[in-house]
């Protein structure tokens, strides 16, 4: 994606190396995301998809390497100003962790609480006129702006997930992190939401990247893929070029050893 | 061929017998787990009823006493009938009193709430800002649990004499340990998944309790909250006992100064109390879990 050269890809991640128990996961991974740009993650199970991008998003410390977020290294940081550093990517989730008793407005309010302070922090009774119409804005933008008084659980799945992408917009974050953010749904609400991923990428100038299982998703709607084995990078082209030789090596058998 | 010897007929598959099929499997392992969990079972159905001996010996539980004088109880309960029905001196004090109660049992249950909150948000592993507040807070809800309420009773009357004011003191230490613990699992038990996802919107850990952890566990909490003004309200007719008032107290005069049939009538309004109070907090509950 054309940008500026001076300026700084929206993620840059670079030597990023993770273990669990003595179990190497991640062998030092290279990769950037530009903004307007999305990247979809894939590999078999097991080979680091999802572990890179806990280890952006915080929910993993990563042993060693670098994480860029808008230019900013987050090693180094902490407390607050971790927090707010962190607070630049957004994450979705396969199993979409929305609280489903509250309505889908609040629960996309709940992206904005970083920034909020006082009671509006502690109850949605006291949330913002100004945020709850920013709330709306982002519900809007995921089409579910006539849903947004009802709750949650009441939602379908697909629908759900589309909530959670409100909320991580009214993060307002420059990175959208997705893992598996189409794993739990039919085809038609997969194809929707990976639709609307890749609207955000391209008209909201949002970096995202996406863990996917299905390559064929990935060669529909995403703009570059990133194929991992064994904690290491083997591809990062474009999703087009995501050829049949390249999906044998990511998933064949005899590659693959991991559970 | 004759009849008599009955070959099998080679189309019909022959009856797979244990030992063929082992012919073609591997045979059943040997599992050294079995004989110690059989020595495991059969030593502790040893030591339970042991336990149960010395139990029934440590009682006096001598089920023939029962039947040998089950005429003291029917004299008992002959005598308390028919119940008094006596409005000045009997039913109106009798409900007043067991007003007192409901309130003993209303002011013990809701003003532990923000003791028991705050110590359950500390003592849940998923919720605790630190180790220490953890283990803190876990044996204070410890010590308050373990002290029966009927102690903390005792203690409280000697400070604010006798009265319901000793019996609210006492029922509000005393759930603070048990709604506290109850709060506590219930938290440990949620869905960890929000919390997670709010804490990587760089929502502080208090605005990740506050807008995942207990929005989510509402319903065990007022579900338990309402179980435990029913055990409370139960409880508050025993402190009566002690002199912390209510409908307890007047059950206990009404034995000492041997007007059974007060009693009984006493005893039939608690009754009515225990069952208003009952289906009242399973149908919030019913309603809440919608």
């Amino acid at each position: 994606m054309a940008r500026d050269r001076y300026s700084p890809p929206a993620l840059g991640v670079s030597g990023l190396t993770k273990s669990y128990h003595g179990r190497p996961v991640l062998k030092g991974v290279d990769f950037q995301v530009e903004c307007g740009e999305l990247v979809a993650f894939l590999g078999a199970n097991g080979s680091g998809k999802s572990t890179t991008l806990k280890c952006v998003a915080g929910l993993a410390e990563p042993d060693a390497g670098t994480i860029r977020l808008q230019g900013t290294e987050l090693s180094g940081l902490s407390g607050k100003t971790l927090a707010a550093a962190r607070s630049q990517a957004a994450m979705v989730f396969q199993k979409i962790h929305l609280v489903p008793r509250r309505t889908a407005l609040d629960n996309v309010c709940a992206g904005a609480l970083a920034r909020t302070s006082g009671p509006a922090s502690l109850s949605p009774l006291f949330f913002s006129r100004a945020l709850r119409e920013e709330a709306l804005d982002c519900l809007d933008r995921v089409g579910l702006a006539d849903r947004a008084l009802e709750k949650v659980g009441r939602l379908s799945g697909g629908q759900q997930q589309r909530v959670a992408v409100a909320r991580a917009l009214c993060q307002r974050a420059g990175v959208l992190l997705a893992d598996e953010p189409v794993s739990a749904l039919d085809p038609n609400a997969a194809e929707h939401i990976m639709a609307l991923l890749a609207e955000l990428a391209h008209t909201h100038q949002l970096a995202v990247a996406a863990v996917l299982h299905q390559p064929a998703l990935a060669q529909r709607h995403a703009d570059r893929a990133i194929g991992l084995l064994h904690g290491r990078i083997v591809f990062d082209g474009p999703a087009a070029g995501l050829g049949a030789d390249i999906q044998d090596q990511l998933y064949s058998p005899e590659r693959t050893s991991a559970a | 061929m004759s009849l008599q010897t009955h070959q099998p007929d080679t189309a019909t598959p022959p009856i797979a017998t244990p030992s063929a099929a082992a012919g073609s499997r591997p045979p059943l392992p040997k599992d050294p787990q079995r004989h110690r969990k059989r020595a495991l079972w059969g030593t502790a159905a040893v030591v339970i009823v042991i336990l149960h001996l010395l139990a029934l010996e440590g009682t006096g539980f001598e089920p023939v006493l029962l039947v040998e004088g089950w005429q003291g109880m029917a004299r008992f309960i002959a005598d308390s009938f028919p119940p008094s029905l006596d409005w000045e001196g009997v039913i109106a004090p009798g409900l007043e009193a067991t007003l007192v109660t409901l309130w003993i049992g209303l002011l013990g249950t809701t003003l532990s709430v923000p003791t028991a909150l705050l110590l359950a948000v500390l003592a849940a592993r998923t919720t605790t800002p630190h180790r220490l507040a953890y283990q803190v807070s876990r044996s204070i809800l410890s010590f308050f649990r373990a002290v029966p309420d009927i102690v903390f009773a005792l203690i409280f009357v000697t400070a604010v004499g006798l009265g319901p004011f000793a019996g609210v003191l006492a029922l509000i230490c005393h759930n603070t340990g048990v709604m506290g613990k109850l709060w506590a699992e219930s938290l440990e038990e949620t869905d960890q998944g929000p919390q997670q996802a709010l804490s990587t919107t760089g929502a502080s850990r208090l605005q990740q309790i506050a807008h995942s952890s207990l929005p989510l566990v509402t319903p065990q909490f007022v579900g338990l909250l309402l179980y435990r003004f029913d055990v409370n309200v139960r409880s508050s007719l025993v402190l009566g006992l002690v002199g912390a008032g209510g409908i307890g107290l007047l059950i206990n005069q009404a034995i000492k100064s041997f007007q059974f049939d007060a009693m009984l009538s006493h005893i039939i309004i608690v009754l009515v109390l225990i069952i208003v109070v009952d289906q009242a907090s399973a149908f919030i509950r019913k309603r809440l879990s919608l």
